[in-house]
């Protein structure tokens, strides 16, 4: 009996610290003392949002725009947080990458007054959307269907709970549906160089093609 | 009543506030703020009041009464939070005090949540009953006037949790700060979708030309919101681009500016044929959504805004908008992507003639600044987060919850 895969979501509420950096030393101080929550906020759920894949995380967002620190901001934008087995690592190589730059440069330029960095962190809610599949042809019609919330929630969340850089979608894939190749191919796509909506596109296309696969098999007889 | 929203609304959110409305279902839930029409407070309670009851919530909706020396005091309080120096002696904040306390004393404060909107209803804390208290605050308060906001501080502190509608108006204080921005309700009068009949009668009735493009701001007749930068714009604008500018704005009874400012910006106009002043009546919801429809280009050129929620409203309607970069309009506006940001009455003035110069562009701006609202400014998502900060203050600690 195939296991099936029920479809989440995560919803997350947005809190300030009330902590807030108007030019890099502050930056590196808060970076350094702030909640693990809040540093995953500006970092892992950064692809919650929709964005261009101009920065990859709020501080590089931040050094870029408003800072106008180019240099700094496409080496923030290089740190994929995917590669780290847990925040505080993270937290390291920011601390890191912020510091090495300060030595370079150090009298950084302030940001103009409201446009600081401001530090949030999030309360995270995780609910059932009611969507429960047996096969791969409901997963797809699926995947079509859910928010960008539950593909996030599943490729990208699922790989720091999880662990082992393992999305949620290739696990059941390969557990469940035994289709080891497909899952492979699901865990090529770099979540780092995509937004939900391009996972979303890519799980589809590369699920279609198992399909076509499957339905092919038998040929046509000449 | 929720069931309205499917097809509209993101699913997650709906599904959110059914899973909310399970755990918090005939539990009462009470705002309190000090005006029940004009401004966007009013507006958005007047819609959500309904919805929340329809979850099964026993939500109720308390306005406060004051007199005139009262208002002008609070108005004064609003201004210092946006940054004047004003001056509120120590016997303003006494009447301050007094007018809640009878407030309070006809009010029923008692319920499991209570959220009180803005500075006028603030003492109401003091005289706190049962439940969790927030005090939710709609003005941009990033760079206040120090005095008052020190005063207005005794009172915020008393609070279990502030709701601000961007970060950048949150301060550190050492209680739990929400970051909630309010939203529209696509189904209102005022979102809605209308028929092209509807709209040309309000043109027709309102005397609005429909030969050439309209550039439109909706809002109160507010210092704050630079109507006299938006007639400069029009009039470098109208030197290249024949075109027509409508200010169209309601009264607000927790206003005593308004009237002056109105004078001022007819003054400005110097009876230009092309400039249409609009002083809508309270609740002339169809007539601003009319307007929106038949405006080319929407603009918001705020000096200091709250929120700016009419950037969401012509946005719902597939405008491109042109916003001042205060408060909450670049939240609203993706520069380049959902609308222009702009600095400056040149800036504005010449995003209107390059919107009006290519109107693929103006199309396909106010297509995805469409979608950009249905996804992060309607008024179930709003609803969503001031059920899950109440169930979070309950449940406080944890940073995950799971349904």
């Amino acid at each position: 009996m195939i296991e099936g895969f029920e479809f989440k979501q995560c919803i997350s509420i947005l809190k300030s610290t009330g902590k807030k950096a108007g030019n890099l030393h502050t930056l590196k101080d808060l970076v350094a003392q702030v909640s693990d929550d809040s540093i995953f906020h500006h970092t892992y759920q950064y692809f919650l949002k929709e964005h261009i894949l101009e920065y990859t995380n709020d501080f590089a967002h931040w050094a870029g725009e408003s800072l106008e620190e180019r240099s700094l901001a496409e080496q923030l934008s290089n740190i994929d947080p995917y590669e780290y087995d847990s925040t505080s690592d993270l937290r390291k190589e920011l601390l890191s990458v912020i510091g090495n730059y300060i030595e370079r440069f150090p009298e950084p330029r302030e940001a103009m007054r409201g446009d600081e960095f401001y530090f949030n962190e999030t309360i995270t809610l995780i609910f059932p959307i009611g969507i429960r599949v047996k096969n791969l042809a409901e997963f797809l019609m699926a995947i079509k269907f859910v928010d960008a919330g539950s593909i996030y929630y599943h490729f990208y969340e699922a790989r720091m709970r999880v662990g082992g850089g393992i999305d949620d979608f290739s696990k059941w894939i390969e557990e469940s549906l035994d289709k080891k190749g497909l899952a492979e191919r699901i865990r090529a796509i770099d979540p780092f160089m995509h937004n939900t909506e391009d996972i979303r596109r890519h799980i589809a296309e590369q699920i279609e093609k198992e399909l076509r696969g499957d339905m092919e098999v038998m040929g046509v007889e000449e | 009543m929720i069931n309205q929203y499917n097809g509209i609304s993101p699913k997650g959110d709906l599904l959110l506030l059914q899973r909310l409305a399970r755990v918090l279902g005939g539990r009462s839930f009470l705002h309190v703020n000090s005006t029940r029409e004009g401004g966007g407070v009013a507006e958005i309670l007047q819609r959500m009041i309904p919805i929340l009851q329809g979850l099964g919530i026993d939500a109720r909706w308390e306005v406060i009464s004051g007199d005139e020396q009262f208002f002008e005091m609070t108005k004064k309080v609003h201004n210092a939070l946006q940054g004047n120096k004003e001056t509120v002696t120590d016997a303003m904040w006494q009447h301050h005090f007094e007018i809640n306390r009878q407030n309070a004393a006809n009010i029923d404060l008692d319920a499991d949540a209570v959220i009180i909107h803005d500075p006028q209803p603030g003492p109401l804390v003091e005289f706190k009953k049962k439940g969790v208290w927030i005090w939710r605050c709609h003005i941009d308060i990033s760079n206040p006037f120090r005095d008052v906001y020190n005063a207005l501080g005794r009172y915020a502190l008393k609070y279990d949790a502030i709701i601000f509608s961007v970060s950048k108006f949150a301060r550190a204080m050492n209680i739990d700060e929400f970051i909630i921005p309010p939203s529209i309700d696509p189904l209102s009068e005022k979102n809605r979708e209308l028929s092209d009949d509807e709209i040309s009668e309000t043109a027709k009735r309102l005397g609005i030309p429909a030969d050439r493009p309209i550039i439109l701001q909706v809002s109160r007749f507010d210092r704050f919101k630079d109507p006299l930068g938006v007639i400069k714009s029009y009039r470098m604008v109208k030197k290249y681009n024949d075109c027509v500018l409508v200010l169209a704005g309601s009264p607000a009874t927790d206003d005593p500016e308004g009237a002056a400012v109105l004078n001022e910006v007819k003054e400005f106009a110097a009876n230009d044929p092309d400039i249409h002043i609009l002083l809508l009546p309270p609740f002339s919801d169809r007539d601003i959504n009319a307007l929106q429809r038949m405006a080319f280009v929407v603009l918001q050129k705020s000096l200091k805004e709250g929120f700016g929620l009419t950037v969401a409203e012509a946005m719902w309607k597939g405008k491109p908008v042109i916003g001042g970069a205060v408060g909450g309009i670049p939240l609203q506006i993706v520069h380049g992507i959902t609308g222009f940001l702009v600095h400056s009455i040149e800036g504005a003035a010449f995003r209107i003639r390059q919107l009006l110069n290519t109107p693929e562009m103006a199309d396909a701006m106010g297509e995805r600044a469409k979608e950009f609202v249905r996804k992060n400014f309607l008024i179930t998502r709003q609803i969503r987060d001031y059920l899950s900060a109440w169930y979070i203050m309950e449940n406080k600690g944890k940073s995950i919850i799971e349904f």
